[in-house]
């Protein structure tokens, strides 16, 4: 009987586990980024100053409870040597949160290939994937009228998927919510493909 | 008037962090230890038992523990576990044979309920000595992609030429500030 209502509380209180993959090149913000969806998302978090942040070489991980549902974020390191890495998380991932330096003009090309890199794996095929046009608060910046078209350019690695870009300042915490949110919508929408993580087996 | 008081709280009630520094013998453990507290390169013994010292690094005081690394000692090493805020793991990066004695240690100490909680910082230490393993050399060797549900980061260190230490503690300091 004590199993039958403490299996009965633990359905009630247990929430479905998801997890999204931030990625992006190297200084686009990623850390920034999840450190702002922390303060927004979690009561009584004191967040990183945004200045202290440092390059990660490693994992950085977040969880937020929304809607129903935990969301628990890994943030990985981007220099180039590392991007090796980020394959070791697809198949666990439920979404891919893919951060641009939207100020860096020099280097748009080169955050685009890396994208259409991760897209093209196999163990993310109808992943909901959430491009944020980071770095809104730099006023030469480009908008998310010129960055949506250069990653819009591969419809056809997209495929079905659901995909958006929005734009985001991660250090005014601007948009930030709003695309978690979205991405909610999609993890959730999305569960017959990606059944949520099992906590009691992790 | 409650933000001051908090302020004033926050200034007395700060709560020294706890860190344990391991890995194996000759990583450097010791050496990083006095690196940290005094700032200088100390001659070290191998260290059977543990050394203790109190670190305090911009306004935040940690209570660092280095245990010895020797593997008839290592079993010791979870008598120290509880209450631990931050694992110090020492590799030593030009000790290619006895990387995968390290993963292994690293793992079965991760395993331990009591460090659930612990953020990790991997220092791949002597990068000083030519050849020694790269960044991602010791990540991969170390298997550090498949740790999922913990926050950790790996630096290059040289402890006795005092490379790398600043960033990792940094790191570590504003880590442990979000989860006080």
């Amino acid at each position: 009987m004590y199993s039958l209502l403490h299996g009965f509380y633990k359905y009630l209180v247990q929430k479905d586990e998801y997890c999204v993959l931030i990625l992006g090149l190297d200084n686009a913000g990623k850390t920034t980024y999840l450190e702002a969806a922390k303060m927004k998302l979690t009561k009584n978090y004191s967040a990183i100053n945004p200045i202290k942040i440092t390059t990660t070489v490693g994992l950085n991980i977040g969880r937020i409870e929304i809607n129903g549902i935990r969301l628990n974020f890994w943030d990985l390191g981007g220099q180039t040597e590392l991007q090796s890495l980020w394959d070791k998380y697809y198949a666990e991932s439920h979404a891919v949160i893919y951060i641009v330096d939207s100020s860096d003009r020099d280097r748009i090309d080169e955050s685009k290939e890396t994208f259409d890199k991760v897209i093209a794996s196999e163990n993310l095929v109808g992943v909901p994937l959430l491009v944020l046009a980071n770095k809104q608060d730099i006023p030469e910046c480009m908008g998310v009228r010129e960055v949506k078209p250069i990653f819009n350019k591969n419809a056809h690695l997209i495929g079905k998927r659901d995909c958006m870009v929005m734009p985001v300042s991660a250090l005014t915490g601007e948009g930030v919510d709003e695309g978690i949110r979205w991405l909610v919508d999609c993890i959730k929408r999305n569960n017959f493909l990606r059944p949520p993580r099992n906590h009691e087996e992790s | 008037m409650g933000m001051l008081f908090s302020y004033f709280r926050s200034l007395i009630g700060a709560r020294e962090m706890r860190i344990l520094i391991l890995g194996l013998d000759g990583a450097g453990k010791t050496t990083i230890l006095y690196r940290l507290q005094v700032g200088e390169v100390v001659t070290t013994i191998p260290t059977i038992g543990f050394n203790v010292e109190q670190v305090t690094y911009k306004n935040l005081k940690f209570q660092v523990w280095d245990l010895g690394g020797q593997t008839s000692i290592r079993p010791y090493w979870r008598c120290y576990y509880s209450n631990t805020d931050a694992i110090i793991y020492v590799v030593d990066s030009a000790d290619k044979e006895r990387m995968g004695i390290s993963k292994d240690e690293l793992f079965h100490m991760l395993r331990e309920e009591e460090l659930a909680d612990a953020v990790l910082v991997v220092l791949a230490n002597k990068q000083d000595i030519p050849g020694c393993m790269t960044l991602k050399e010791t990540h991969q060797a170390l298997g550090l992609e498949t740790l999922k549900n913990r926050t950790f980061q790996i630096f290059k260190t040289s402890a006795t030429k005092g490379e790398g230490l600043d960033m990792a503690m940094e790191w570590l300091s504003n880590t442990l500030k979000t989860r006080k």
